[in-house]
């Protein structure tokens, strides 16, 4: 420790002895802080890392020296070149910055000479805390986090402690109860301290490993997602919800075709913006018309990297953060890198660019002239024996319906001619060929038609109502377009595969080899089991509320609590409330600390005597140890003879009051406390 | 013109420096009045965030806008813990002296120079712990201290004295920094515990000296003869040359040597023996003499202006003729 300033002039670096207990601490927090991160880590990196870990500990020992000069700064280049060459352009993101934090502290416990360099390593180990945050905030990690905070904490304690410290638990048992103690003051401070907007937007850490939809669609791409159980949203209906079959997530609409692969095409309609400025909106988007039953829901997304919002047809959302397109698909203006709420209303029946008949209708009609002949013929034949068009899509359908159509999640590879091959050849697909095949037999015949991505059903949790939907339930449908109706949707897999429609890709998949093959140890393999699913649904309840109201604790959620607590939000009574809530709390929270816990249990004429001796000490005369109090009375006497009839009664009374008597009489306590209270020595 | 300016600068602030360092030297005093025992409480422990609280601090903003740009719930949540920490531990440092009794036993007078030996005794009553408690006086190093089992310690600290006569270590700086390392309590306490300070003994030639006295008749000393006269306890002063080495070695302790002269004089120590010199000089002379006469076992007398102290040997002479160079001159006990 540097302990003596003025006595050794000069403290070497060599002089300083971190603590035992403060490096074990020390150590258990930075392999703490790092064993999160090493799943996204390259694996050079954390191996470096164990390596550094590795030589402090021999250090420690002594069967190490400090690395040189020399050696460090090697070892600093060939880490800036390797970050360099794994990172390359991406230099700046979020996994890069991680890692230089991680590889910094632990070369830095390899050069800790001082004090200040023991506390920069602690420092460091609680900032990495934040970046486990910007990847994952669930309730496990909020678990551990706190156990991380305990073990930092405690080396930051036991680094205070004197050498002579040797009890590594009490340090932790310190660092624990000093941080429940403050979890009241987090609490006030989390719920009335304003949120602020980002001040500058961060680096996007990459995509890499996020399962969800992508911006085009080719075959198996759908049924690629039914290998993952992983949350896409959770949707919380206010009043009640739709029909299961009525619960078509629309994301994106897709309505270039180049004969394998479905892409959103160019348009030249601008976007209608969602927040409310009534005096811009776009002709197409008065003139849709909403009819029937409104439903309300509020739905929490996953980030997806992506910028596309779900929601049930036809949405009226008010969002400051959302466009939408003339072809229905919503927008947020920001890619999605953080769990995303909206609060939004559809209305299931609608009208949507029914009567003009303009550029989008032309163009969901083109289709490339040089592939997938056959079903251009096959389509030209069956629409020559239908009078309308609406009759044509029913006997579409129903030539999926009646012909020998598998649905699949692992059909045969398809080649050059997809349509052609799945229609007349292999017969086995997954929503996506029948969307896609659907949709091209559709525009063949001159409908209007275009592929819609996004998700079908979901779970509904019996314990909170909220509708959990998940990467499997990933779905492709169609939209057409009949004169005076406007888009209609029409679902081709439902005429395949009605069970997949009504209850759900859980249940219409459940035999299939493929489904949620990537979930091998997640509890939704267990849904058969009764007892496990109901445990994994209650978990569920427990995420949502978590995802709710403590991960999308937002500046609305505040001023909503602050209103119902002082009414119109002021700056001046947000300031004034958060100061004043944080002292009533330090103020509780301070007596919790100094409460005079084992002297409380004493009787209470020992008490008062006790108060009367600290008062003494604090005139210069304390009682001394062993010195009874007839001793001390005698000494006191005998120093300040003045004194003697103000200490002689209360001596009598207390020996009166806690020794000849079992139960004292409250009366004579009553008059003893009071003496005690009142008596002034002057010296 | 910029060259002249430069120092005036300085001096203007250390004049500050001095002038707020009198200030709190001044209020201080007032504050926490001078006593030989002392409670510490609210009265007296002034506790303020140190260089690393004001780096906690510094994290806890990066950390703050971190969960800011990246909108994350929790990392607020945990530096609103944090911070909450911070607030406490003002509170837990605070409590880590407050209910402290501490009191001061000065050590053995020593020669000035010398480290003066202090002996702060730290007590707790009641059931509240203390750790890592640092006691120093300016000049000392610091000594820490656990009171967790022992409801009393006492801390030894060496204070370098300059000047004879009573020495007042200064205010006793008591400190912690425990729990967390981010506030610092401290307290300062005139515990009014005082050391003699005999001057700093500086070597003259005694013979020389004695042979000029007109006063004594036979002057021959014969030092160092070989009249084995007996042991006494090893004194701060005493020649090496006349520690009994064997005893030592044999772990009893350090002795010196005593050798008694046949020649019974009476022996003067004035204070005109030295006409040429100052008044500090002359004391140290004399207290060298003193230490040189009573390691030889001569009786000797001192006479300074205003005290005499007739010729005598052992111990309790040897004590108060120090006493009387320490404190020669001084009115109240106080260097000059």
């Amino acid at each position: 420790m540097s302990k003596s300033k003025a006595a050794t002039p000069v403290i070497s670096g060599e002089n300083f002895q971190i603590p035992r207990i403060a490096f074990a601490w020390l150590l258990v927090s930075v392999v703490a802080v790092i064993i999160v991160h090493v799943s996204r880590l390259p694996i050079w990196l954390t191996a470096m890392c164990a390596l550094c870990v590795l030589g402090r500990v021999l250090i420690w020992q002594g069967r190490m020296s400090h690395p040189g000069n020399r050696i460090k700064l090697a070892v600093v280049v060939l880490m800036v070149v390797l970050i360099i060459i794994q990172f390359g352009r991406n230099v700046l993101s979020t996994d890069a910055t991680v890692g230089v934090l991680l590889i910094g502290i632990t070369l830095k416990l390899l050069e800790m000479h001082r004090k200040r360099d023991v506390l920069l390593v602690i420092y460091l180990c609680y900032f990495t805390l934040v970046a486990e945050f910007i990847y994952s905030q669930s309730i496990p990690i909020a678990f551990y986090t706190v156990v991380t905070v305990v073990i930092i904490t405690s080396a930051l304690i036991s680094l205070n402690q004197s050498p002579q410290a040797q009890r590594p638990w009490r340090t932790a048992k310190l660092a624990a109860i000093i941080l429940a103690q403050s979890v009241p003051l987090m609490a006030a401070c989390f719920l009335l301290f304003p949120r602020i907007s980002p001040l500058w937007s961060m680096p996007l850490q990459s995509k890499n490993g996020v399962t969800g939809l992508s911006d085009s669609m080719s075959p198996g791409d759908i049924g690629e997602l039914a290998r993952s159980a992983e949350v896409a949203f959770r949707v919380k209906f206010s009043g009640e919800a739709p029909d299961y079959s009525e619960l078509y997530w629309r994301a994106l609409t897709l309505d270039d075709f180049n004969g394998h692969q479905w892409r959103r095409g160019l348009t030249l309609d601008m976007p209608q913006f969602l927040g409310s400025n009534p005096a811009d909106t776009r002709p197409w988007f008065r003139d849709m018309e909403y009819k029937g039953r409104a439903v309300q829901y509020n739905v929490i997304l996953e980030p997806t990297y992506e910028n596309w919002i779900y929601t049930l047809a036809l949405p009226q959302i008010h969002d400051e953060r959302m466009l939408m397109g003339r072809d229905l698909q919503v927008n947020s203006i920001r890619r999605i890198t953080q769990r995303y709420t909206y609060d939004a209303r559809s209305t299931l029946d609608y009208r949507a660019d029914a009567d003009d008949e303009g550029l989008s209708q032309r163009r969901a009609r083109r289709l490339p002239s040089d592939s997938n002949q056959r079903s251009f013929e096959f389509s030209t034949q069956l629409r020559k024996t239908v009078p309308s068009d609406e009759a044509y899509v029913q006997a579409v359908l129903n030539h999926y319906r009646t012909e020998k159509f598998y649905y699949t999640l692992s059909p045969r590879k398809l080649g050059n001619n997809p349509v052609d091959e799945f229609l007349f050849d292999t017969r086995e697909g997954f929503c996506e060929h029948y969307a896609s095949s659907f949709t091209f037999l559709m525009r063949a015949a001159g409908i209007p038609a275009r592929v819609v991505t996004g998700y079908m059903g979901g779970e509904f949790n019996p314990y909170d109502s909220t509708l959990t939907v998940r990467q499997y339930d990933a779905h492709a449908w169609s939209e057409v377009w009949i004169a005076g109706k406007g888009w209609l949707r029409v679902d081709p897999t439902a005429a395949v595969a009605p069970q997949r429609i009504s209850q759900g890709s859980n249940i219409a998949l459940k035999q299939e080899k493929e489904f949620m093959n990537n979930e091998i140890f997640s509890l939704m393999r267990y849904r058969d089991s009764r007892l496990l699913n109901d445990l994994r649904l209650q978990l569920e309840m427990m995420d949502y509320a978590w995802n709710r109201f403590v991960l999308n604790y937002n500046q609305d959620m505040q001023f909503q609590l602050f209103n119902s607590l002082f009414g119109a939000v002021t700056r001046l009574k947000i300031v004034l409330s958060v100061l004043g809530f944080m002292l009533v709390v330090t103020l509780f929270v301070v007596l919790v600390i100094f409460r005079k816990s084992a002297q409380s249990k004493l009787p209470p004429a020992t008490r008062y005597y006790l108060d009367f001796c600290d008062y003494l000490a604090r005139l210069g005369f304390p009682r001394r140890i062993g010195e009874s109090p007839l001793q001390y009375l005698e000494r006191m006497s005998r120093q300040h003879p003045q004194w003697r009839p103000e200490l002689e009664p209360i001596t009598r009374d207390f020996i009166h009051l806690a020794y000849k008597t079992n139960k004292p009489d409250p009366f004579l306590l009553q008059s003893f406390q009071r003496r005690v209270r009142r008596v002034r020595l002057l010296s | 013109m910029q060259i002249a300016a430069a120092p005036a600068r300085t001096t203007l602030r250390q004049m500050l420096l001095r002038a707020w360092h009198e200030h709190f030297g001044n209020w201080v005093e007032r504050r926490i009045p001078p006593a030989r025992n002392i409670v510490l409480d609210h009265r007296n422990i002034f506790i303020i965030p140190n260089k690393q609280g004001l780096g906690f601090l510094l994290v806890l903003g990066l950390m703050f806008i971190g969960a800011v740009n990246y909108e994350a719930s929790l990392a607020f949540a945990l530096v609103f813990l944090l911070l909450g920490v911070f607030i406490l531990s003002i509170f837990y440092t605070f409590r880590n002296l407050a209910g402290l009794h501490l009191s001061a036993v000065p050590g053995a007078s020593v020669f000035a120079g010398e480290k003066a030996e202090v002996i702060v005794i730290l007590t707790r009553h009641g059931v509240r712990r203390y750790e890592n408690v640092q006691v120093s006086f300016k000049g000392s190093r610091k000594a820490s201290c656990d009171l967790l089992e022992a409801t009393e310690q006492r801390m030894v600290l060496y204070v370098p004295t300059s000047q004879r006569g009573y020495f007042d270590p200064g205010r006793l700086v008591v400190e912690t920094v425990f729990p967390l390392g981010i506030c610092r309590a401290w307290s300062l306490l005139d515990l009014q515990s005082r050391t003699l300070v005999y001057p700093c003994p500086v070597e003259c030639d005694l013979d020389w000296i004695l042979a000029n006295q007109q006063h004594s008749g036979n002057t021959t000393i014969v030092r160092g003869n070989d009249d084995f006269h007996g042991l006494r306890d090893y004194r701060t002063g005493d020649s090496l040359k006349h520690v009994a080495w064997k005893i030592m070695a044999r772990g009893q302790g350090m002795y010196t040597k005593e050798y008694s002269s046949n020649i019974d004089e009476k022996i003067w120590l004035r204070w005109d023996m030295f006409a040429d010199l100052g008044t500090e000089a002359r004391l140290a002379r004399l207290c060298w003499c003193v230490i040189k006469l009573d390691t030889a076992g001569i009786d000797f007398g001192l006479e300074l202006p205003g005290l005499r102290l007739s010729p005598a040997k052992g111990q309790v002479h040897y004590v108060q003729a120090l006493q009387a160079l320490a404190l020669f001159g001084l009115s109240a006990g106080l260097p000059p």
